[in-house]
């Protein structure tokens, strides 16, 4: 047993967190992940010099991973990702993920840590099972285990129930989890999420006649007053980029200006009686500045009314605090009081300016009268950020956790159905 | 201590004894340092004080210091000294097989040296439910059902065990796919299920001794339950608003209800004195004859008994026990009990009867001087019953009338009591015998019965 932390005991087990935004990696017992870099992976197609052997001269893929290389404008690096709708698409991007984790971050040989992974509540047997035989036969780890993340997310809250809200990249969900397992049939997606808000910030910007440059194209600007055309010079003989990469920078600019502008209002969005919030300043990357008074809460607004959002069909999206009391209401209703006093806020996006305290104040209308709600969202942004990985970090350095891992001899004597089996 | 040891380090010269630090070493140490407390050559005599007795002899037989020092024993909190003469105890990273692991997998984690080989602490957390099992021939003799075919008892079985119980992840995991049906089974369904299973397996497996504990489990009531359970958070607010109005309504109407009541009593309190005065102050004066001999027989004996009778209504006089020489205008003070508003009113009634506020105190004029005032408050009481009882009858007749307009009952009865109590003053002036106040009252008290309350049953002493 080692000392520090009660009922804790190390294997050194490594957590992996794929995300669909960003991907997390690091030791158990840690208290916040060793490598978080984006999911999305440049790839290049590059002429393979002429060998010898013919069967190797179809062209090379050079992939640039990471942040500093991911931003670094290269001639036809086009942007992939290898997660789409939270599950892992593109196995050998994955594997590149994966191979730049160990390489770059954990630095150790995959054959002496156990690995926990997580994985989105509604995975499908077959990734489950591909995962660890991508785990096993290529890395050739001693044990694995496969856990849903809103498990993790709640572990990491310190609750074994609950009902997770996780708003993701691409996604918002709920997911009820009760003692420990996620209820299936309680899931609740809804496609508003940061790449959604993202858009809308586009659309908004667009309506403002506002250019978003990305910094890579900026080779000087000079300060010009508030709503002034800017005036900035554009770096010569840039290479020729694609439309996915100038896609991915313009999205990189306007995550930074979603985290600073936006913020959702307290109660349902009206614009006559926001014309007296502050004013938030902005400096885009080529200099042009000016104040967002209320456009900065019609944007988010509709995350939580997505029947303003144009050019949808309002019955295919949910907005957020539909999605928690939905997805309760599918439970059943013995566990629906525990589920309601602890609801779970993680993810990216909800860290968003007054998303918990709208939520708060939204649910609480949709709440049966006689009912105790209790939203708990973690106060620091690294805990909201990394809430799966927390929880598996604290899962897999758990003593009474070692007798879950797959090993490598359950796998080799099961196959790969132990998966299911064994990771509920 | 410290710097022989550190030498004793450098040069690799330690005792085998030394190796570990252990708690009990540690305990050990702290005790080793304790000076002994020395044999006292004189002890206390018994008597004397313990604080003269510490002048005389302490530990320290020594002089006193002239000179302040510091090396002394002074109060101060006793370090732990940790670590110091010894190096710590070795981690190793080892190998180890958990024995709550069927495959014996090895990991590798951090442990003490020392407990190297020893079993994995955590193995005893690893608890399991105990789910019956069957065997094929067991199903078809007790367990074959209409309704579940073993494949689905099986599977219901295995969900059973994979999720130790656990019936809402249970009831989400079962493949309702794979067995369809024309209505899907519920919670209340698997659970019947389970627990009829083991049930009979467990009538059936037991010896001819042992009694088997029956799990108890009704469908249908749990199935009633949560229809309840539904409905209860199906509520809207506003019916919930307006459950808690009702419940604060018929608060209110408790209230009210408890409040007449102590009213009515208080009405019967006043009526009951009136009617039967004359039976009271007969059982009185038996009474008080029995009690106090003496004391009945020494003064004059009607006058007491007034003064008892008024006890319950009216003014309670003083009745001038005090040792000493007294004024007899004492005997007709106003105690302080009586209200200003009812000295005041008292007051008034005795300047329209054209009585002198203070008249002459002989013996006579002022027992019957405290009986009239007496009397005063009691009708001043009984007429503000009767305003009170009013003033309610108008505002339920208010009330019907809003209510219900055009179906309220005729007024009966209610104007003549005016006259009535108007000429109670008048008749106190002009007659005072008792008998026909008394009725007067008492007719009044009726009329207010009717009127208001629900009629009393008499009290009688």
């Amino acid at each position: 047993m080692s000392g520090g932390v009660y009922g804790g005991d190390e294997v050194g087990a490594l957590v992996f967190d794929a995300g669909s935004h960003s991907f997390r990696a690091g030791y158990a017992g840690e208290d916040c992940p060793k490598a978080d870099f984006p999911s999305r992976i440049g790839v290049e197609m590059v002429e393979v010099m002429e060998t010898d052997n013919a069967e190797e001269s179809k062209p090379d893929k050079k992939l640039s991973i990471d942040t500093s290389q991911l931003l670094f404008p290269k001639k036809g690096m086009e942007v992939v990702t290898p997660i789409k709708d939270c599950m892992i698409e593109d196995w050998d991007t994955f594997e590149a993920l994966l191979n730049h984790a160990y390489k770059r971050y954990i630095r150790s040989s995959p054959e002496q840590h156990p690995v926990l992974m997580s994985e989105p509540a509604w995975n499908e047997r077959n990734r489950r099972e591909k995962i660890a035989e991508l785990m096993f036969e290529k890395y050739n780890v001693p044990a694995f285990f496969l856990c849903k993340s809103p498990v993790l997310s709640a572990f990491a809250n310190g609750r074994s129930t609950g009902v997770v809200l996780d708003s993701g990249a691409t996604h918002t969900t709920a997911v009820p989890v009760h003692d420990g397992y996620v209820l299936q049939q309680g899931i609740v997606k809804s496609p508003l999420g940061g790449d959604f808000v993202l858009m809308q910030c586009k659309e908004m910007l667009q309506s403002l006649n506002i250019d978003v440059i990305p910094h890579y194209l900026v080779a000087s600007k000079e300060e010009v007053k508030p709503e002034a055309s800017a005036k900035w010079t554009q770096k010569k003989n840039l290479p020729d980029v694609t439309d996915s990469w100038k896609k991915f920078m313009i999205n990189h600019t306007l995550e930074d200006f979603a985290a600073s502008v936006l913020q959702v209002s307290d109660t349902e969005y009206n614009e006559h009686e926001c014309v007296n919030l502050p004013k938030v300043p902005y400096y885009f990357p080529n200099g042009y500045n000016r104040e967002f008074g209320h456009e900065r809460l019609a944007v988010v607004e509709n995350l939580f009314n997505p029947s303003k959002v144009r050019g949808a069909a309002p019955s295919s999206m949910l907005g957020v605090p539909s999605v928690v009391s939905s997805s309760i209401n599918m439970c059943d209703v013995d566990i629906r009081p525990g589920l309601y006093s602890s609801i779970i806020v993680t993810g990216g996006n909800t860290l968003l300016q007054g998303f918990t305290d709208r939520l708060n104040s939204e649910l609480a209308s949709k709440t049966p009268p006689s009912m105790r709600l209790k939203i708990n969202a973690s106060s620091s942004s690294v805990e909201r950020k990394y809430s799966p990985w927390v929880g598996g970090s604290i899962l897999a350095s758990l003593g009474t956790f070692q007798q879950m891992w797959i090993s490598k001899m359950e796998y080799e004597d099961g196959g790969k159905s132990c998966v299911e089996r064994k990771c509920p | 201590m410290a710097a022989t040891s550190d030498v004793c380090d450098i040069l690799e010269l330690r005792g085998e004894e030394s190796k570990t630090i252990t708690k009990a070493r540690i305990i050990s140490e702290g005790q080793k340092k304790k000076p002994k407390a020395k044999q006292n050559a004189f002890k206390r005599p018994e008597g004397m004080h313990r604080e003269l007795y510490a002048l005389l002899y302490h530990d320290n037989m020594d002089k006193p210091p002239l000179l302040p020092t510091d090396t002394s024993l002074t109060y101060q909190t006793a370090k732990a000294k940790l670590g110091g003469c010894t190096v710590v105890r070795p981690w190793k990273w080892m190998p180890f097989t958990n024995p709550a692991r069927t495959d014996g997998a090895i990991f590798y984690h951090w442990r003490r040296e020392e407990d190297e080989g020893k079993d994995y602490t955590f193995a005893k957390f690893d608890k399991k439910v105990k789910i019956p099992v069957y065997s094929e021939q067991e199903y078809h003799q007790y367990l074959s059902s209409d309704d579940w075919n073993q494949d689905e008892t099986d599977h219901l079985f295995d969900l059973c065990r994979r999720f130790d119980l656990r019936w809402h992840v249970i009831f989400d995991r079962y493949d309702h796919a794979r067995f369809p049906r024309d209505k899907k089974r519920m919670l209340e369904d698997l659970k019947e299920r389970y627990y009829g299973t083991c049930n009979s397996l467990g009538k059936a497996h037991k010896q001819l001794s042992e009694k088997y504990d029956e799990i108890v489990y009704d469908a249908d009531h749990e199935r009633r339950r949560r229809q309840q359970l539904v409905r209860l958070f199906a509520r809207t607010e506003e019916q919930v608003e307006e459950e808690a109005m009702l419940i604060q309504e018929l608060k209110r109407i408790e209230a009210r209800k408890r409040e007449r009541e102590r009213k009515s009593q208080d009405l019967q309190k006043l009526i009951a004195l009136d009617t039967g005065k004359d039976g009271l102050r007969r059982a009185e004066r038996k009474s008080n004859k029995k009690k106090f001999p003496g004391s009945g027989s020494k003064k004059d004996g009607h006058g007491v008994d007034e003064k008892v009778s008024e006890t319950t209504y009216g003014i309670k006089f003083s009745d001038c026990k005090s040792a000493g020489v007294m004024l007899r205008s004492q005997m007709m003070k106003l105690p302080t009990s009586v209200g200003q508003k009812k000295a005041k009113s008292l007051e008034l009634l005795l300047n329209e009867l054209k009585i002198d506020q203070h008249p002459m105190p002989t013996e006579e004029v002022a027992q019957l001087f405290n009986r009239l005032r007496s009397d005063m408050v009691y009708l001043y009481d009984l007429k503000m019953a009767y305003a009170n009882y009013e003033m309610e009858l108008q505002t339920l007749r208010y009330k019907w009338d809003a209510l219900a307009p055009g179906h309220l009952p005729p007024v009966k009865d209610a104007i003549p009591l005016r006259g009535l109590s108007d000429s109670l003053n008048i008749n106190k002036h002009t007659s005072k015998t008792d008998g026909e106040n008394t009725s007067k009252v008492d007719s009044a008290a009726d009329q207010v019965i009717d009127v208001g309350c629900p009629s009393p049953p008499a009290v009688k002493s």
